[in-house]
C-alpha cells in the first residue's frame, strides 16, 4: 500500500514538514534559553538571526500542510475503490483506526501553524520583541504535533489493506451509526439550521461590535470558533444534504468533487481562514497591554476580525444560496 | 498593503534580474531539476494513463466469470454447471468461454487465442491483433501455421486484422471458430475454459458469487471489481517502486541544489553584503532568495511536466519502452488518452517541488544573514 | 572633539542629532582573539553641519561608523539619534529621540534606510546592473511604487550631470562617475545625514575637490554629513565644521586647528 506514488507523496510532504518543525523548535529552544535583548552581544546577535530562519520554516511548513491536506483528502477519495464498502473519501478513512484522527490531526497542525505565524507577524512589529518567550514556547508545544502526524500517516497507510470492507459514507454518516460521524449527521436538520444561522449571526454581530468599540475581544474569538465547529456540523448535517439534493447523502467530502462544481473549496477555505483569524484574535488579547504591543496588536485584531467576519460572512452566503436555489426540500 | 504588494513586486523584479546575470549556474541546475521531474511525471502520468486504460477496458468485462480449480489450477469449466448457476436468482445469463495462450516457439511470442463467432470467420480463418500481424508481417489474406497438440501444423487463413485503435486490448489476440478451436487444442468436450454470469442487480454480485461458490466448491468467482481493484492496484505498485528507486536520484539532486545553494560565489557574498548596506533588511534578502528558488522550482516543475506529457501522450512513453520491452515480445503500439488531473500535479509537486524548496531554506538563510558592514570592510 | 571657530561647545538637544554614550564594540568577545574596535567613547554630532572622523586605520573609525549608521549593535553604551525627523517607529513622533541601541534588525534597517545615505570606500556598487537600478535599488523594499523611484532617480542623476550613463553598466564608468553614482544612490530615499568612509580614497586631488563641493552643496540643502578620512584635502577643508579624532577606538581630544 505504500508504494503508491501519491501516499509516498504524502510520507514526503510529512516528513518534511516534521523536519523544519523540529528544526524550529529546537531552535526556538535555545533562543528561549539564552534570549536578551539589551545584550549587544554576538550570542544575541546570532539569535536574531535564527528567528528569521525559524519564522521562514513555520511559514513553509503551513503551505506545505496546506497542500498535504487536500492531497490527502484527493488520495483517499481515489484510493476508495479498492475498498469494499467505500464510495468516498469518507469510506477510505474509516478503512482503519487512524483515518480520521490522522485528518484532524492535520487540520490541527494547519490551525495550530496559521495561528502562530499570526503571533510571530504582531511581534516582528514590536520593537521589543515582547512575545518572544511566549511564541517559541508555543512552538515547542506545537512542533511535537508533526511527529506525531508522522506516525499516523505511517500507521494509517501501511494498514490500508485493499480488500478490507469498510463503511462508506453512506452508512458511516448515517443516522443509525454510534460514533462522532454518525451523531453530526443524526443531529434534526432544521433545528441544525436554527442553530447555525444564530451563532452565525452572534458572531457577526460581536465581531462588528468589538471592531468599532475595540472591546469584547474574547467574547467574539469564543463565537468565532463555536461558529467554526458549527461550521463545520452544519456541513455534515444540513449544507450537504443541499448540495446533493438527497436526504441521506451527508459526506463532508463529496462536495470537493467536479460533480457539484468543487463548491467544497470555497465553503472550507472561507470557514477554515474564518477560524484561524478568530482563533488568533483571543490567542493575541490578552497580550495587548505588553510593551509595544498597546500599539500594534489592537489594530492588528481589528483587522483580523474584519477578515473573519467576511469570511464567515461569504462562507453564510455560500451555503445560503446552495440552499434557496437547490431543489431539495426538507420535511416536505 | 499596497505597500507590501509593492516591495514583494520590487524584490521579485531584483530576484529575476539576479538569475539572469548568473546563467551558467542556473542554467545547469535548471536542467537537471527538470530532468528529475520529466523522469517522475513521465512515470506518474504513464501509471494513470494505463490504469484508466484497464478500467476503460474492464468495463465491459461481464459482473463475474467462474473458473473451475483443481489442486490449485485452473481447469476447463464442465459447461453443465451452466443451468443450475443460470437458475439462481438475480442471474440474468451465463456463458462459456473458450481461450487460452498459444506460444510460438518461432518468434518467442506468446498470442492469446480466443474462440468466439462474432464477425463471423469462417472455418480455417483467424481474425489477428494488429501486434500479431507486426511480429509475423502478416496481412489479410496470408496464411498463419499454428500446431495442434499433436505437433502437427494446422493452417489458417488470416481473415482480418483488428484495427490499431484496439492495440492495448487485442494487440496478441487471435480469434477463431469455436470448432477450429476445440480441434487445435484438443479439447476436452462439454467443458469450456470458464463461464461468464451477468447479474441483473449490481449490488447482488458478492451475494450471487457466494452462492456460487457454495454450490460449487470446486470453483472460484472472480468478481469484475476485484479485477479492477488488482489492476489498480498493481498499476500504483508498480509506478510507487520505481519512484523509490528513482529516489537515489532525488536525493542525488537535492545534495547537487544543496551544494549550489551553499556555495555562494565571492561575487554573490559581496552583493548581498551590498544590498544590506543600503538598507535591504535580512528578510528582504531572505525573500529574494526564496523567490529565487521559487522561480527556478516552477519552471522546472513546468517545463518537466509539460515535457512529460507529452512524452506520455505524444510520444507514446518510447523513453520506456526499452525497460518494458524484455517483458513481452508483442509491445503494442498505442497512443495513451491524455489524462489532466490536477490531483497529479499536486502530488508530483510534493515530490519534486517539496525537496527542493526544502533543501534551499537554510542555504538562503546563511546567504541572508552575511553581515553588512563585512561589505564595508571589503 | 573640536569647534572650528574656537568658540567654547555648546549643544542642545535640538541641534545634536547623534548621540553616543559610552560606547563599546568588541569583536571575537571571550576568546583568544578578542578584538576591541571602539572603547568607551562619548561624543555628539550635530545636525545639518560637516562633521569628520580622522584617525589611522585600525582606529576604528570604520566601526563607529557603522554604529551610527545603524548598521551595527554596540556591545554596550547608548546611541540616541534625536528628532532624525523620520517617522520609523510604531508610536514614535517624527522629532521624537530614538534609542537605536538594542533594536532588532528590521528596525534598525527601516531607520538606516530612510534616515541615512552611504558612501563607502569603494563605492559598493552592484556590478551586472545599470547605473539607474544601482541608484534606485536603497528605494526597493520601501514598498514605493518604481516609477515614483525612477523618477527621483532621474532627477538625481541630472543633479550630478551624470544621466547620459542612466543604463550604463558600472564597469563602463571611470572613478569620478562612479563615485556620482554612489552618492546619487545615497540620496535617493532623501536621507537626513549621509556617511561617507574615505570617499577620496580612490580619487585624485582635482575629484577630491570637487566632492567636498558636492558636500558643501549638500549642507548647503539642509543635511548633515559624517566623513571618516585620512586626507587633509578633506579634514582641513574650511567646510568642516567640526573634527573628532579617534585612535585605537577612543577620542584623542583637543587638537583645534591653527
Amino acid at each position: 500500500m505504500i508504494l503508491h506514488p501519491a501516499i509516498l507523496a504524502l510520507l514526503l510532504g510529512s516528513l518534511l514538514i516534521s523536519l523544519m518543525m523540529l528544526y524550529a523548535g529546537w531552535y526556538g529552544a535555545r533562543i528561549l534559553n539564552a534570549w536578551d535583548l539589551r545584550s549587544g552581544s554576538e550570542l544575541q546577535l546570532e539569535l536574531e538571526k535564527r528567528t528569521y530562519l525559524i519564522s521562514t520554516l513555520v511559514s513553509y511548513a503551513l503551505a506545505f500542510e496546506l497542500i498535504s491536506l487536500f492531497l490527502f483528502i484527493f488520495t483517499a477519495d481515489r484510493l476508495h475503490p479498492l475498498f469494499t464498502g467505500a464510495m468516498c473519501a469518507a469510506g477510505t478513512l474509516n478503512a482503519n483506526g487512524y483515518g480520521y484522527p490522522l485528518l484532524l490531526l492535520k487540520m490541527a497542525n494547519f490551525l495550530l501553524a496559521g495561528v502562530w505565524l499570526m503571533v510571530n507577524h504582531v511581534d516582528n512589529r514590536g520593537h521589543d520583541y515582547p512575545l518572544i518567550r511566549i511564541k517559541y514556547t508555543m512552538l515547542l508545544a506545537i512542533a511535537p504535533l508533526s511527529l506525531y502526524e508522522i506516525y499516523y500517516l505511517y500507521r494509517y497507510f501501511s494498514g490500508l489493506h485493499a480488500d478490507v470492507i469498510t463503511s462508506c459514507c453512506g452508512s458511516l454518516f448515517s443516522l443509525e451509526r454510534p460514533g462522532i460521524a454518525g451523531d453530526l449527521a443524526s443531529l434534526p436538520s432544521t433545528p441544525m439550521l436554527i442553530v447555525f444561522y444564530t451563532v452565525i449571526a452572534a458572531t457577526l454581530f460581536s465581531g462588528a461590535y468589538y471592531y468599532r468599540e475595540g472591546r469584547g475581544g474574547y467574547l467574539f474569538s469564543a463565537l468565532g470558533c463555536a461558529a467554526f465547529v458549527t461550521g463545520i456540523a452544519s456541513i455534515v448535517s444540513f449544507i450537504s444534504l443541499y448540495i446533493y439534493e438527497l436526504p441521506t447523502h451527508h459526506c463532508p467530502f463529496d462536495i470537493l468533487q467536479k460533480e457539484y462544481g468543487y463548491i467544497g473549496y470555497p465553503l472550507y477555505a472561507s470557514l477554515f481562514g474564518a477560524g484561524v483569524a478568530a482563533l488568533s484574535v483571543g490567542v493575541l488579547t490578552p497580550f495587548r497591554t505588553r510593551g509595544s504591543m498597546a500599539q500594534i496588536i489592537p489594530a492588528f485584531t481589528r483587522r483580523l476580525t474584519a477578515i473573519a467576519l467576511i469570511l464567515y460572512l461569504l462562507f453564510t452566503l455560500i451555503a445560503s444560496c446552495e440552499i434557496v436555489f437547490s431543489s431539495f426540500r426538507m420535511g416536505a | 498593503m499596497n505597500r507590501c504588494i509593492e516591495r514583494h513586486r520590487n524584490i521579485l523584479d531584483f530576484a529575476l534580474s539576479s538569475l539572469l546575470r548568473r546563467k551558467g549556474k542556473n542554467l545547469s541546475l535548471l536542467s537537471v531539476y527538470t530532468l528529475i521531474v520529466f523522469i517522475i511525471a513521465s512515470i506518474v502520468f504513464f501509471t494513470q494513463a494505463l490504469k484508466r486504460e484497464a478500467a476503460l477496458v474492464l468495463d465491459g468485462a461481464p459482473d463475474l466469470v467462474v473458473q473451475r480449480m483443481v489442486a490449485g489450477r485452473h481447469d476447463p469449466i464442465p459447461i453443465a454447471y451452466r443451468e443450475r448457476i443460470a437458475a439462481i436468482r438475480g442471474v440474468s445469463e451465463v456463458r462459456p468461454r473458450f481461450w487460452g495462450y498459444y506460444y510460438e516457439a518461432v518468434t518467442g511470442a506468446n498470442f492469446t487465442l480466443v474462440a468466439s463467432n462474432d464477425g463471423q470467420p469462417s472455418v480455417k480463418s483467424v481474425f489477428i491483433g494488429s501486434g500479431v500481424a507486426r511480429n509475423s508481417s502478416l496481412t489479410e489474406g496470408d496464411f498463419l501455421p499454428l500446431r495442434d497438440v499433436k505437433g502437427t501444423p494446422v493452417l489458417f487463413t488470416v481473415g482480418k486484422v483488428f484495427p490499431s485503435a484496439s492495440e492495448l486490448v487485442a494487440a496478441d489476440l487471435i480469434q477463431m471458430r469455436e470448432d477450429d478451436f476445440r480441434t487445435l487444442f484438443d479439447f476436452p468436450t462439454g467443458r469450456a475454459t470458464d463461464l461468464t454470469v451477468s447479474i441483473r442487480n449490481k449490488g447482488e454480485v458478492k451475494t450471487i458469487a457466494a452462492k456460487i461458490a457454495q454450490q460449487f466448491p470446486d470453483t472460484r468467482p472472480i468478481l469484475k471489481s476485484e479485477m479492477l481493484r488488482t489492476y489498480d492496484s498493481v498499476f500504483d505498485w508498480r509506478g510507487g517502486m520505481v519512484i523509490v528507486i528513482l529516489s537515489v536520484a532525488v536525493l542525488s539532486f537535492i545534495i547537487f541544489a544543496w551544494d549550489k545553494a551553499t556555495g555562494l560565489s565571492a561575487e554573490e557574498r559581496k552583493e548581498i553584503g551590498i544590498l544590506k548596506s543600503i538598507g535591504w533588511e535580512t528578510g528582504d534578502v531572505l525573500r529574494m532568495k526564496s523567490f529565487e528558488g521559487v522561480v527556478i522550482s516552477l519552471t522546472a516543475y513546468l517545463a518537466g511536466v509539460s515535457l512529460a506529457y507529452a512524452h506520455v501522450f505524444f510520444f507514446s512513453a518510447s523513453l520506456f519502452e526499452h525497460t518494458l520491452k524484455g517483458w513481452s515480445v508483442l509491445y503494442p503500439q498505442f497512443r495513451l488518452a491524455p489524462v489532466v488531473d490536477p490531483y497529479l500535479f499536486c502530488v508530483l509537486f510534493f515530490l519534486t517541488v517539496g525537496p527542493y524548496i526544502v533543501a534551499t531554506i537554510v542555504p538562503s538563510w546563511l546567504a541572508a544573514t552575511v553581515d553588512p558592514d563585512a561589505a564595508m570592510r571589503s | 572633539m573640536a569647534r572650528r571657530d574656537g568658540g567654547p561647545r555648546r549643544r542642545h538637544e535640538v541641534l545634536t542629532v547623534i548621540e553616543l554614550i559610552e560606547v563599546s564594540k568588541f569583536f571575537n568577545a571571550g576568546k583568544a582573539n578578542q578584538f576591541i574596535a571602539v572603547d568607551g567613547l562619548s561624543c555628539a554630532i550635530g545636525r545639518g553641519e560637516v562633521t569628520i572622523l580622522k584617525g589611522p586605520s585600525g582606529s576604528g573609525k570604520t566601526t563607529l561608523l557603522t554604529l551610527i549608521g545603524c548598521m551595527a549593535r554596540p556591545t554596550s553604551g547608548r546611541i540616541l539619534l534625536h528628532g532624525i525627523g523620520k517617522e520609523c517607529l510604531a508610536g514614535c513622533a517624527v522629532g521624537d529621540t530614538v534609542e537605536i541601541t538594542s533594536l532588532p534588525e528590521r528596525f534598525l534597517t527601516s531607520i538606516r534606510r530612510s534616515a541615512f545615505g552611504f558612501i563607502f570606500q569603494h563605492f559598493n556598487l552592484v556590478r551586472g546592473i545599470t547605473v539607474l537600478e544601482n541608484v534606485m535599488l536603497p528605494a526597493y523594499p520601501t514598498g514605493e511604487s518604481l516609477h515614483e523611484v525612477r523618477r527621483r532617480a532621474l532627477d538625481l542623476l541630472e543633479t550630478f550631470s551624470i544621466s547620459r550613463h542612466a543604463g550604463a553598466r558600472i564597469e563602463q564608468l571611470s572613478g569620478g562617475e562612479m563615485q556620482r553614482v554612489a552618492i546619487a544612490r545615497a540620496l535617493i530615499n532623501d536621507p537626513v545625514m549621509i556617511i561617507a568612509d574615505e570617499p577620496t580614497a580612490h580619487l585624485d586631488s582635482k575629484l577630491s575637490i570637487e566632492f567636498m563641493e558636492i558636500v558643501a552643496g549638500l549642507k548647503t540643502a539642509g543635511k548633515s554629513v559624517l566623513i571618516a578620512s585620512h586626507d587633509p584635502i578633506v579634514y582641513d577643508a574650511a567646510l568642516a565644521d567640526a573634527v573628532i579624532e579617534m585612535r585605537d577606538g577612543r577620542l584623542v581630544g583637543g587638537g583645534t586647528r591653527p
